[in-house]
């Protein structure tokens, strides 16, 4: 910085001025880039929610909020997004509280096997949505492994129906997410000092006193980077609700394309809109309450 | 969308790059491949997985690529396809020259002004297609029915349904199977076994009510069904009769019935964007795949009808596959105007009223 620098340390406005041009120059790339791959086609998306639907034209473009009157005055539509919210929270919460200790344990572990164990972790994501999705249609259909293996056992007198169910669904989201949240929450567990926990320990505090008030509180920045993550993956869930779900089983990513397939562009764009600016929304609200109910 | 390139030789713009490589090697009298695209390139969007294959190994390569024809598919559902073709129908010059769909997408996309009238003297063979195959904005290729299919396993022969009638009778109960995505022509059947037609469908919403209120089972896929037929989960549904071959032919263990109604008839063709890029093509493509050894082909490896007059079908591959003459004239075609009009509320209704 040199000749630049000021006594105290700041930078000149002409070094500012530089600094800013080269900033400019690195991130405008990438900027306009992200303003034409995405900004652009969703502005376009926006401006058909607001057409109108014709079988024979498909699309008359006008100016009206019919698409999204339509979706919240319609209790079945309501009922699918209310559903795909009380999914994805659940997954979320799930995700967090099976993965919470497994990362722990991973970011703690000693062991020399430390590397295999995050690929066990990442291994169902070496598998496509769907596939994973066949598997568990093996193991949840009426004569599959679990209702046979359950009826073996004496547990249940008649086949157990999972398949097509919304805990055929929580189950499979859970197991695409699970490693998301894990290796969010690993890494940042990894950057927290153990000393800090023993020191805890070392003024008395249990086990329960110490993660609720220090390991949670400098954890919270991967928490909540995990919850936002798998938050939006369940939100905007795709394969999983159409293949473990079934017909019955209805979620706002499956009506967006349901409705895409017949053709009807201004309802599916307004539906994928309310899905968007929903998933932004709580996304955010959970990272404020989040932020402000334990930054202290 | 995946595109898949087909043809002995190598691209056009593969060529170009490699000009001064195959220059060198073709002075040198080394082997390159045969350029065979010197009648240009077709770009055909189709459904991926076995059709596909079967387009190339019955169509493309033994046909139009022997004459000079290079043939390129874009591969995707037919949603995703019909979405690219709306996108583009305002482009001078779209991406693809033909798009294989279903009769009544052939329909939706000539209503909605995407695709070219056909011009019939262009087709060689169209003297020998079927008038019924016949329509203003495509070309039908192949052609199946939907029939009443039963497992044996599940319901004895004695008690096998005869009719669309028997299909959704309530009295089966959970033994009944329906798929999700055969919507309409689920609809349009039970509309023809309560009283109704393929433009009077409200007869048949009252049966499909009856049977889903004693227990009928839905399924997402034509794939889920048949793996549930073969759990033994239910016993009764209706399908096409060329899946259900297939499925014999996997081992499943399945019988059709021709319904007494009359069977609804599904055909699958090509239809021909207005801004093809290559139309010449387009039509080299329509030609070809109503050649008599294409058509027979597809008879032989994947259970649909000929569309064509010309193509001779082994008597027993006829009799598993095909339709008596008094069956062939009781087929009942969808109402492609009436479906495409009121195909949104029709789904409306399936996913609030019954399947909900």
């Amino acid at each position: 910085m040199g000749a630049a620098t000021t006594a105290n340390g700041r930078l000149s406005s002409e070094a500012r001025g530089g600094s800013r041009l080269s900033a400019s120059a690195l991130i405008g790339p990438a900027t306009v880039f992200v303003m034409l791959g995405m900004i652009v086609p969703l502005l376009i998306l926006l401006r058909y929610s607001l057409n109108q639907y014709d079988p024979r034209e498909l699309m008359i473009e006008t100016f009206s909020l019919e698409n999204y009157v339509k979706f919240f005055s319609d209790d079945y539509y309501w009922d699918v997004f209310l559903t795909t919210v009380r999914v994805a929270t659940s997954c979320t919460l799930l995700c967090l509280l099976l993965g919470f200790p497994l990362a722990y344990v991973l970011a703690r572990t000693q062991s020399r096997f430390k590397s295999l164990f995050i690929m066990l972790v990442v291994l169902p994501l070496f598998v496509g949505n769907a596939v994973r999705a066949a598997g568990w249609m093996s193991l949840f259909g009426s004569r599959g492994f679990l209702s046979v293996s359950l009826q073996w056992l004496g547990l249940a007198d008649e086949p157990v129906e999972v398949m097509f169910t919304e805990t055929a669904v929580i189950v499979g989201i859970i197991s695409v997410n699970l490693p998301f949240m894990v290796l969010t929450l690993q890494s940042v567990i990894e950057s927290i000092s153990r000393s800090v926990e023993e020191a805890a320990f070392s003024l008395g505090a249990g086990p329960w006193a110490m993660f609720q008030r220090v390991l949670w509180p400098l954890a919270l920045p991967g928490i909540i980077a995990g919850v936002i993550l798998t938050f939006i993956l369940a939100m905007n869930a795709y394969a999983t609700p159409v293949l473990l779900g079934g017909p019955k089983f209805n979620m706002m990513a499956p009506l967006v394309f349901d409705q895409m397939r017949l053709g009807n562009w201004p309802f599916g764009a307004a539906v994928s809109f309310i899905l968007m600016i929903t998933t932004l929304v709580l996304t955010a609200l959970s990272s404020y309450w989040m932020g402000k109910r334990y930054r202290r | 969308m995946g595109y898949v390139k087909k043809g002995y030789g190598p691209s056009r713009r593969q060529m170009l790059q490699g000009a001064a490589g195959l220059a060198g090697a073709a002075a040198l009298g080394a082997g390159v491949p045969a350029l065979a695209a010197d009648k240009g390139t077709i770009v055909v969007g189709t459904w991926g997985g076995d059709y596909a294959k079967l387009l190339t190994k019955n169509i493309e390569e033994p046909i139009l690529e022997k004459e000079g024809w290079e043939v390129i598919q874009d591969q995707a559902g037919d949603p995703e396809r019909r979405a690219k073709m709306m996108a583009e129908r305002r482009l001078p010059r779209g991406t693809t020259d033909v798009q294989g769909l279903s009769g009544s997408n052939i329909y939706q996309m000539g209503a909605a002004g995407v695709t070219a009238e056909i011009d019939y003297s262009r087709i060689p063979n169209a003297p020998h297609l079927l008038d019924s195959m016949k329509y203003k904005y495509g070309v039908g290729q192949i052609y199946s029915g939907m029939v009443g299919v039963y497992t044996p396993k599940v319901v004895p022969d004695a008690e096998a349904p005869k009719s669309y009638r028997d299909v959704f009778d309530p009295k089966w109960g959970d033994k009944l199977g329906i798929i999700d995505i055969q919507y309409q022509y689920t609809m349009v059947a039970a509309a023809l076994a309560n009283g109704g037609s393929p433009d009077n469908l409200e007869p048949g919403k009252e049966l499909l009510v009856a049977a889903r209120k004693a227990g009928c089972r839905i399924y997402p896929t034509n794939e889920a069904f048949a793996q549930a037929m073969k759990a033994e989960e239910f016993g009764v549904g209706i399908m096409w009769k060329a899946r259900t071959v297939q499925w014999q032919n996997a081992g499943i263990d399945v019988k059709a019935v021709a319904p007494s109604e009359g069977t609804l008839a599904y055909v699958s063709g090509f239809a021909v964007p207005k801004n093809a890029p290559n139309m010449d093509g387009a039509y080299a493509y329509l030609n070809a795949m109503l050649e008599p050894s294409a058509q027979e082909a597809f008879a032989e490896d994947m259970g649909y009808n000929p569309t064509v007059n010309d193509a001779k079908i082994p008597p027993e591959l006829n009799a598993r596959i095909g339709f008596t003459p008094e069956q062939v004239a009781a087929l009942v075609n969808l109402d492609y105007a009436y479906m495409t009009d009121h195909d949104v509320e029709l789904k409306e209704w399936w996913d609030k009223e019954f399947v909900g």
